[in-house]
């Protein structure tokens, strides 16, 4: 009796099987932009009890363990304002003498971050915020050590934000001294301390010395300049020989990340969407 | 009459059954998705608990519920992470088939048989997922031969301490 039963069973897996792996299959060759539509989808509607649960636990982490540390940081960030008030007047004094219009201002949202102990985490990380707060597509993402990434998709309370370990980041950057300029991407090999990130486009002619910070360079519409990325480690050359290859330990990562900032409008020095007068105290 | 008393009462038994491994399943999400990050923040080393809700399922059930729960599990997976959107899907409904299949072929109630099935199904996921999220080949040693082992090795001890607390519940025979 057994024998036919399972028989009958093993028949119905075959199908399953072949409709599950045809199904995964064509999630693989859907493009980038539509699955990020389905999977933002489904955390708004069927996973969003899931989110919304994960969101509770990273507070809760938060403000049983890291209360004590919150504090600390808050306490010497109200010194640093205090210290700097009196530069910030001085500075807005001599922008008003030489007839320099404010620099943008950035207004942010704090967002905690929903890991998965999956191995392609650091890629693609959750946010609890979403555009019911003003997250949108291509915000830039960053925590006080320096760049993470941006936003890739947003629905109304969570959003998934692209880090610099993702193979398809890329941001132009610049050196601190603004000297000289490249793009960044992701290195195919990771260092000893994990995935590290790669300057481009740097001619034979401009050599930058180990050590260098890198900086967002303002370009392109993503990133406004002058957000951290990391320290020059070491000096490569590309394949072809046709410019230097400059490894960057990133200063920000994704996987310690458990509190990032999102900036908000307006994204980019070039193309400002609202330029925000600065109101002297 | 008393034949259907008899089907009756393994109907209603096994309705509870179902219903006890519906009731582990249901900690071991709580765990996943509020115990653990309450806890622990980062995601290298941390067992994985909805690859063990997978493989204990599929070990109970036909390969085609196997992989029809590792289709939904990988689901769940790339929803919230999608790093690659497919990528968990395929390799959790290999995974999900694999572990239903070699199950019903060859495998031992053992409690050293389950922890390398939970060992060996956790890095086989998490190695087909670098593979088809598009890793590049230089990374792969670093995620493949120590990341994903200790993720691997992590999920399997808990595991094994699920299958033992609840071994009854479950109906898992340990034998020596």
């Amino acid at each position: 009796m057994r024998g036919p039963a399972r028989q009958e069973a093993a028949r119905s897996d075959v199908p399953l099987l072949v409709g599950c792996t045809a199904l995964a299959l064509l999630a693989l060759a859907l493009p980038r932009s539509w699955g990020l539509s389905v999977a933002t989808g489904l955390r708004q509607t069927a996973l969003r009890p899931i989110v919304a649960l994960q969101a509770r636990a990273a507070q809760d982490r938060r403000s049983r363990f890291e209360l004590a540390q919150v504090q600390r940081s808050y306490d010497s960030l109200a010194v640093l304002v205090q210290q700097q008030e009196a530069l910030r007047r001085e500075n807005d004094n001599l922008r008003g003498l030489v007839g320099v219009r404010a620099r943008l201002s950035h207004p942010t949202v704090s967002a905690e971050v929903l890991h998965r102990p999956t191995l392609t985490d650091t890629r693609m990380l959750l946010l609890d915020v979403g555009t019911a707060v003003g997250v949108r597509m291509f915000d830039p993402v960053v925590t006080a050590e320096g760049l993470i990434g941006s936003v890739v998709s947003a629905g109304p309370t969570s959003s998934s934000a692209m880090t610099w370990a993702n193979p398809d980041f890329s941001a132009a950057a610049v050196t601190a001294d603004g000297r000289v300029s490249g793009f960044i991407h992701p290195s195919a090999s990771v260092g000893v301390a994990g995935p590290i990130l790669e300057l481009h486009g740097i001619a034979l002619r401009d050599s930058l010395a180990v050590g260098t910070v890198v900086l967002t360079a303002g370009a392109g519409g993503t990133y406004p300049r002058g957000i951290p990325i990391g320290r020059i480690v070491s000096i490569g050359r590309d394949e072809n020989g046709y410019d230097r290859v400059y490894r960057v330990i990133p200063f920000a990562s994704p996987g310690a990340a458990s509190h990032v900032v999102v900036l908000t409008s307006p994204r980019d020095s070039l193309y400002p969407r609202s330029v925000r007068p600065v109101t002297s105290p | 009459m008393r034949l259907f008393r008899l089907s009756d009462r393994r109907r209603r038994g096994r309705a509870g059954d179902r219903l006890r491994v519906a009731f582990v399943l249901l900690i071991l999400l709580l765990l996943e998705f509020y115990l653990r990050p309450s806890i622990v923040e980062g995601q290298h080393g941390l067992p994985d608990f909805l690859i063990l809700v997978l493989l204990l399922l599929a070990i109970r059930e036909e390969p085609g519920v196997g992989a029809l729960t590792g289709f939904l599990i990988g689901l769940v997976i790339d929803v919230l992470t999608p790093a690659r959107f497919g990528a968990g899907i395929l390799a959790n409904v290999l995974v999900g088939w694999g572990a239903s299949w070699g199950r019903s072929i060859f495998f031992a109630d053992n409690i050293l048989v389950n922890g390398a099935l939970f060992f060996i199904g956790t890095w086989v996921r998490d190695v087909l997922m670098l593979l088809f999220s598009g890793t590049p080949l230089r990374a792969l040693p670093v995620e493949v031969l120590l990341w994903a082992p200790l993720q691997a090795m992590s999920t399997a001890v808990v595991g094994v301490i699920i299958v033992v607390i609840f071994r009854d519940w479950l109906a898992i025979r340990i034998e020596a």
